[in-house]
């Protein structure tokens, strides 16, 4: 215990501010990339487990510290990674895990199966929305109507694990995360990450390890928010399309590379919104974590273009519903798409997956 | 009465018969017009008059600053400036945060509301849905930044609030608004870590018991309740008090002074050490003050002055609405808009 204290006193800042929830010890066989898992720096998560009740097999930050992680190499084969990962957790993850651990035999079968859920959320109704003006990145926040579809939307996805959240750096996709997340069963407690400055860092950090077990780290990117609108950022729909003629509009509304005055096209939008998809969302899932993404109707329909690999035409006539989660299943490196989680009132065998079936079982046992 | 004297005033300088220009918000005539300039910001200080004859005239102005303070204005129409200078300044502390919830020192963590934090949120919208709001500033913190979105969704006037982004030049040109319309239309809203909640250092996300565990009772009921005793790697009250005091004269005090209704949404220390100074409160009497949560406190700012006015009634509790004329009035307005 006082080796995890220490190791979490030092531990670097960076982008994930006291750097939680980096990539699960347990990667699926598949997974050959060591580094990744080595360069966690700190206790991460993970509730997905068939039969493991109530363990949150937790590593302690091992990468920069740890003597035996700077020695392996990326060929390991899965066995003797398991071996080693093992050995890591009980020197050292925090005492009343280990006897969990060595004591179950489902350990294994349980690292074969990983795969990761990706929730989408688009947010619901902003106030601009509702006095039909552009709002692009303009910072608008959401009606009442818009917080109830957050909150529906919540619902729906209560028995769905979340174990790192991202939004975009607008309130209306904040707030609907934020909102989403009150209805989960799950009663983890999400918590957003500062990284604007050195005293934000500071000013944040948590001293319990036990609290941050129990927290849901929401990085907040810019690179997830909407698609920028310049010059008709504030405008009225209709007083746009008289000051610049009916088919401009609609050719940068609807178009994938024309952007309007000043701002981006959609394909400029899923430029950033994919690279950051794959180089901070990606890992996340492949590590085997459990992701949400509060955003908006281009950034979402950007990353769902490389999800689902569409054209650029396909992706131009793609609308997303507000307020109704999509959900895709990350599994062996591919994306599968399941639709949208069912919502309270309606009928239907709730079985996404065996593992997330399990998973809700679970909670219900709990409560 | 001063409120139709001030009427007058206004009206003088245009000529209408509507309904909306006889019931006006009293305020200086003279800064609203000298305010008028291209600059996003100053802008929103016309954001308060919601007739459009005065929405054309202030186009039609050119861009000067000829009556930028109270004291310049007081050379104009010294009786104008003396009713019409008084702005609302409304205070609300959040409520429940899902760590209050589980019982943990939360401090700077960013946490968000639990469900009863969020219908708190509401109810204090309610209370303050007809009093004018110009201007909000929240800290740095998603809970006191929702507690103003939720409550403003209740506020009659249908302003929009934007959340102003300065936090790289990408970040302000992204967020620009290219509508003069929709920004008289808006209500910006500033966000500042000077606001945020005392910085708990090293409790920050201990469970209350572990704590007192840990360090002792007394010592935990020291770092809690004392003015100058920090917790280790934390803020004292007192050194919470120092910038979000320091803050609060140097960026909320002006706006009060040239008229603009305030709303702030923060914490309970950082509004408790606000209060010490708008009630000159010893330290002693700002350890024993408790805010309640989703209860709006209002003050009236008058003169250089705060006058304290308590809360307004909930949407519940009978009474006669009635703070000042002004806010009578402003009240009346937004009645007669909607009805």
């Amino acid at each position: 215990m006082m080796m995890v204290a220490s190791i979490f006193k030092y531990q670097p800042m960076g982008l994930h501010g006291w750097g939680i929830h980096d990539a699960f010890a347990l990667a699926p066989r598949s997974c050959t990339n060591f580094e990744m898992f080595f360069s966690m720096r700190f206790a991460s998560c993970n509730t997905r487990h068939h039969k493991l009740h109530g363990l949150h097999a937790s590593i302690s930050h091992a990468s920069v510290f740890h003597p035996t992680s700077l020695s392996l190499s990326h060929h390991l084969s899965s066995k003797k990674l398991l071996s080693t990962q093992l050995a890591i957790l009980k020197i050292t993850c925090i005492p009343e895990w280990c006897s969990a651990i060595s004591g179950c035999s489902d350990f294994v079968c349980f690292i074969a199966e990983a795969e990761s859920t990706l929730i989408l959320i688009r947010h619901g109704e902003s106030l601009w929305n509702e006095k039909n003006l552009f709002t692009g990145c303009c910072d608008v926040p959401l009606t009442k109507r818009g917080v109830e579809e957050a909150i529906e939307a919540g619902k729906r996805i209560s028995y769905i694990p979340v174990d790192i959240i991202f939004t975009s750096v607008l309130i209306r996709a904040q707030m609907t995360a934020m909102l989403a997340m009150t209805q989960h069963h799950q009663k983890k407690v999400p918590i957003i990450i500062h990284n604007e400055s050195e005293q934000a860092t500071t000013w944040t950090q948590v001293y319990s390890e036990k609290t941050i077990e129990q927290s849901i780290p929401v990085v907040t990117a810019w690179q997830l928010n909407e698609r920028m609108y310049g010059e008709l950022q504030g405008l009225n729909k209709q007083e746009t399309a008289e000051r610049y003629g009916k088919e401009k509009v609609h050719e940068w509304r609807r178009s994938f590379d024309i952007p309007p005055p000043k701002g981006e096209s959609l394909e400029m939008c899923s430029q950033r919104a994919v690279a950051y998809f794959k180089d901070f969302i990606e890992p996340q899932l492949k590590s085997g974590k459990h992701v949400m993404i509060a955003a908006h109707g281009n950034s979402l329909r950007s990353i769902i273009m490389y999800l689902d690999r569409l054209t650029s035409q396909e992706v131009t006539n793609l609308e997303l519903s507000t307020g109704i989660p999509l959900l895709y299943i990350f599994k062996e490196g591919k994306f599968i798409s399941r639709g949208s989680p069912v919502g309270p009132t309606e009928a239907g065998v709730y079985a996404y997956t065996q593992s997330l079936a399990v998973y809700r079982q679970e909670l219900d046992e709990n409560v | 009465m001063a409120a139709t004297g001030m009427y007058n005033q206004a009206i003088g300088g245009f000529q209408s018969n509507s309904h909306i220009n006889k019931i006006n918000h009293q305020h200086k005539f003279n800064n609203f017009v000298s305010l008028v300039t291209k600059d996003f910001i100053n802008s929103y200080c016309l954001s308060r008059r919601d007739c459009s004859v005065i929405q054309s005239l202030a186009s039609q102005t050119s861009v000067t600053d000829t009556v930028s303070s109270p004291l310049r204005s007081k050379t104009r129409d010294s009786d104008t400036h003396k009713k019409s200078n008084e702005s609302a300044l409304i205070l609300i502390r959040h409520g429940e945060s899902l760590w209050n919830e589980k019982n943990l020192f939360t401090g700077c963590v960013d946490v968000p509301l639990s469900k009863k934090g969020i219908d708190e949120a509401i109810e204090a919208g309610k209370r303050i849905s007809s009093i004018p709001v110009d201007l909000i500033f929240t800290s740095a913190l998603i809970r006191a930044q929702m507690t103003a979105m939720l409550a403003m969704t209740q506020h009659r006037r249908k302003k929009v609030p934007i959340i102003m982004h300065n936090e790289s030049k990408q970040a302000r040109e992204w967020s620009q608004v290219f509508s003069e319309d929709t920004k008289k239309q808006s209500i910006p809203v500033i966000a500042a870590w000077q606001l945020n909640e005392r910085m708990y250092g090293e409790l920050q996300g201990l469970n209350k018991q572990e704590t007192a565990d840990r360090y002792g009772k007394e010592q935990v009921h020291e770092w809690r309740r004392s003015y100058d005793t920090p917790p280790p790697n934390g803020e004292s009250l007192e050194m919470c008090a120092e910038r979000a005091v320091a803050y609060f004269r140097d960026q909320i005090e002006p706006q009060l002074l040239c008229g603009k209704n305030v709303m702030i949404s923060a914490h309970g220390n950082s509004l408790r050490s606000i209060i010490m100074y708008l009630d000159k409160l010893t330290s002693q009497e700002v350890i024993s003050l408790e805010l309640s949560t989703g209860i709006p406190m209002l003050y009236i700012f008058k003169e250089g002055r705060f006058i304290r006015r308590g809360s307004p009634i909930g949407p519940t509790e009978a009474g006669v609405y009635a703070y000042t004329k002004r806010l009578a009035l402003y009240r009346q307005r937004l009645d007669d808009m909607f009805h």
